[in-house]
């Protein structure tokens, strides 16, 4: 029984090696003939609810991948061309690290950027044990750097910098004291209404009922909105992907609300423009337009996009931060003097900051890196449009 | 009591699109005993349809719906022949793998065409009516009427003519139907591509209320599978019943206790349901 059961085993052994073999020589193809090839590994999600979420991540790491093969890439003397690997993962914590797995063993990259907090804590697990290998996370979740990986660096700025704005603008300024809860009901929703909740609270405001729901699941959220208008809340909590988020704004104003929204910061004003008349984003507050940036680099970086990746939609902050962060990991490559040894890299990326081209800096680019991996921008700025519809921007500090 | 009148036409509103969906998966059960899990890929085809019609072909907004039906029977037809029919001996399991498969097909397929971008629909509908003092979109009073329309067009199509009552014929006997003369085949391709059309008509309503991305009809595919259970599978007005329960159990427990009670309403009135009459409410007594 056993023979003939290794009998049949045996073409699909065959088969699978030669897959196997082609696979790996595929990965390895691109740059042989002109010097070595820097791979940069990408798991995030390609298909399913989170695709075009993915797709922006993967447009900046693409651009940023081109001007840098433009310019050259020299480590050591010498010359390289770089590559990015890119592998779906549905959004799935399990499937990010077993790709980043994937990428590191068979396509030989040392950075692996992944854009979800799920996916970077299941990375953890193994990037500093079963195989080394520097994690580029875009999530805004502070815990991705808590937690003493020292082969980490966080692109995005933690979601905590904005509450103190946000408070400041509605309940110092404006003399908000009712805050409605309208977020989105997925894990980085209930981190940021925990947040927003204790410090509305503690700067003296009353914070109503919690009506987050999920964004991805609801048919219909007039309900939810209805019951939150019905609490008479002077501020709303919304935020969740930019283009329901606009929708629960605009039911809101269709049912008559006239307050101020606090927008979390997965949802960009660019985008919410699009969705919903402008006009019903009047006092607001959240993410800074990449394009209202007036950084070296912003103009020319705007301007490619819409070239090279669609003119269907603005850039946002999730393609301009992770093209700064691919210029920044190689320039501490060429630094360190490697591309093979993560740690070293890591070691670099203080120093690289200083030293990337001017053409990478498009929105709030690092001008430090701290020892537990965080990017801090001195320019970084968050948005306030006003009841006129005009757009004021105010500094804050990351933390 | 304004907050209670204008949750009430929400519910309304939602129950009559539950409906639309719901009903096309109870036939397509009634007639082939098999679930139709790419009935949530067809409702997100038959959006992106509408959505075409309307804002790249100009069509008015009700013809781009009644158009988006035409052709999402033809594709409900074409999926009969090409996945379940070349099955039709096979055990049951193979229909429900086939089903996945379609359904992976056609996000696929619309990621390719349209992209994975979220779209918005305008609706031409826009406005307000006042109805017993507030304040009710005109688009939900659209989807209401529309959907009633519907219902009373597809109850006597079933019951007064003889290709609707060959459906219902098929689902209450199948050999004894095909024995006094009832081809089978049409009916299998008569039921998909009526259940196509419907689910389309449901589609096209809600699209301006929400947003239409490639894996939208996964959301209502959960919803609707607990609507033909609590009605009963594969009965008719079980699933209207169904529908307009949970539409409204779901805005009223969002609006009277919270958000996350709305959303698993459906779950525990199907529990509920499942445990008093495991049947579902509706169900026939020559259900086997």
């Amino acid at each position: 029984m056993s023979q003939k059961s290794r009998s049949t085993l045996r073409p699909l052994i065959a088969l699978s090696t030669v897959s196997l073999l082609a696979l790996t020589s595929c990965g390895n193809g691109g740059g042989d003939g002109e010097g070595g090839t820097i791979t940069i590994g990408v798991t995030g999600p390609q298909s399913g609810g989170g695709a075009l979420y993915g797709e922006n991540v993967e447009a900046g790491i693409r651009l940023a991948i081109d001007e840098l093969n433009e310019q050259g890439v020299t480590i050591d003397g010498e010359e390289y061309t770089v590559e990015m690997r890119a592998l779906d993962d549905e959004y799935q914590p399990n499937a990010a690290a077993t790709n980043a797995q994937r990428l590191v063993e068979q396509d030989d990259a040392s950075v692996v950027f992944i854009p979800h907090a799920g996916g970077i804590h299941a990375a953890q697990e193994i990037n500093t044990s079963r195989s080394d290998f520097l994690i580029g996370a875009y999530s805004s979740d502070r815990r991705i750097i808590e937690r003493d990986n020292e082969l980490t660096f966080m692109i995005s700025p933690p979601f905590v910098s904005y509450s103190e704005p946000f408070i400041r603008i509605f309940q110092e300024e404006q003399g908000a004291e009712r805050l409605g809860l309208l977020a989105t009901a997925s894990e980085y929703g209930q981190q940021w209404t925990t947040m927003i909740t204790q410090d509305w609270e503690d700067a003296g405001g009353e914070v109503l009922s919690n009506n987050n729901f999920d964004y991805g699941a609801v048919s219909d959220f007039a309900s939810s909105v209805a019951r939150t208008l019905s609490d008479d809340p002077d501020v709303i909590l919304v935020g969740g992907p930019s283009q329901t988020t606009a929708l629960v704004i605009e039911e809101a104003r269709d049912q008559g609300y006239e307050g101020g929204f606090m927008i979390m910061d997965q949802a960009k004003f660019e985008e919410l423009e699009l969705f919903t008349d402008p006009e019903n984003l009047n006092n607001s507050a959240g993410v800074k337009p990449v394009a209202e940036f007036d950084d070296p680099g912003t103009d020319s970086l705007v301007e490619r996009f819409a070239e090279d990746i669609t003119e269907e939609r603005p850039i946002t902050a999730e393609t301009s931060l992770n093209f700064q962060a691919v210029a920044l990991v190689v320039k501490a490559m060429e630094i360190a003097g490697t591309h093979e040894d993560p740690a070293a890299i890591r070691e670099a990326m203080p120093e690289a900051a200083a030293e990337v081209d001017d053409v990478f800096r498009v929105s709030g680019f690092p001008d430090e890196v701290t020892d537990e991996g965080l990017l801090i921008s001195d320019s970084l700025e968050g948005a306030y449009r006003d009841s006129e519809g005009n757009y004021e921007y105010f500094p804050m500090d990351i933390e | 009591m304004t907050l209670f009148v204008q949750q009430f036409f929400n519910g309304l509103s939602l129950g009559g699109v539950y409906c639309l969906a719901a009903i096309g998966l109870t036939l397509v059960f009634g007639v082939l005993r098999i679930p139709n899990l790419a009935h949530g890929a067809l409702y997100m085809v038959g959006a992106y349809l509408t959505y075409f019609f309307l804002t790249s072909a100009g069509v008015p907004y009700i013809l781009a719906i009644a158009l988006a039906a035409l052709v999402l029977a033809g594709i409900g037809i074409g999926m009969e022949r090409v996945v379940f029919h070349p099955l039709r001996n096979a055990p049951h399991t193979h229909h429900m793998i086939a089903a996945a498969g379609a359904m992976f097909f056609l996000h696929s397929l619309i990621q390719a065409i349209w992209g994975a971008d979220f779209r918005r629909m305008e609706s031409p509908i826009t406005g307000r009516v006042e109805i017993l003092g507030t304040q009710v979109s005109w688009q939900r009073v659209t989807i209401v009427i529309t959907a009633v329309v519907v219902l009373i067009a597809l109850t006597w199509f079933i019951k007064r003519t003889v290709h609707g009552q060959s459906i219902e014929a098929v689902e209450q006997d199948r050999v004894g139907a095909s024995l006094v003369g009832i081809n089978p085949n049409r009916v299998s391709m008569l039921t998909f591509g009526l259940a196509a059309a419907l689910v389309a008509v449901a589609a096209g309503l809600v699209a301006p209320i929400n947003l239409l991305y490639p894996t939208m009809g996964d959301v209502i595919m959960v919803k609707v599978f607990a609507i033909i259970i609590l009605g009963g599978l594969g009965s008719i007005p079980g699933a209207i019943v169904g529908g307009f329960t949970l539409g409204m159990a779901e805005v009223m427990a969002t609006t009277y206790v919270s958000a996350v009670a709305g959303e698993v309403i459906a779950f525990v009135v199907l529990i509920l349901v499942l445990a008093i009459r495991p049947t579902g409410l509706l169900t026939k007594a020559v259900q086997r």
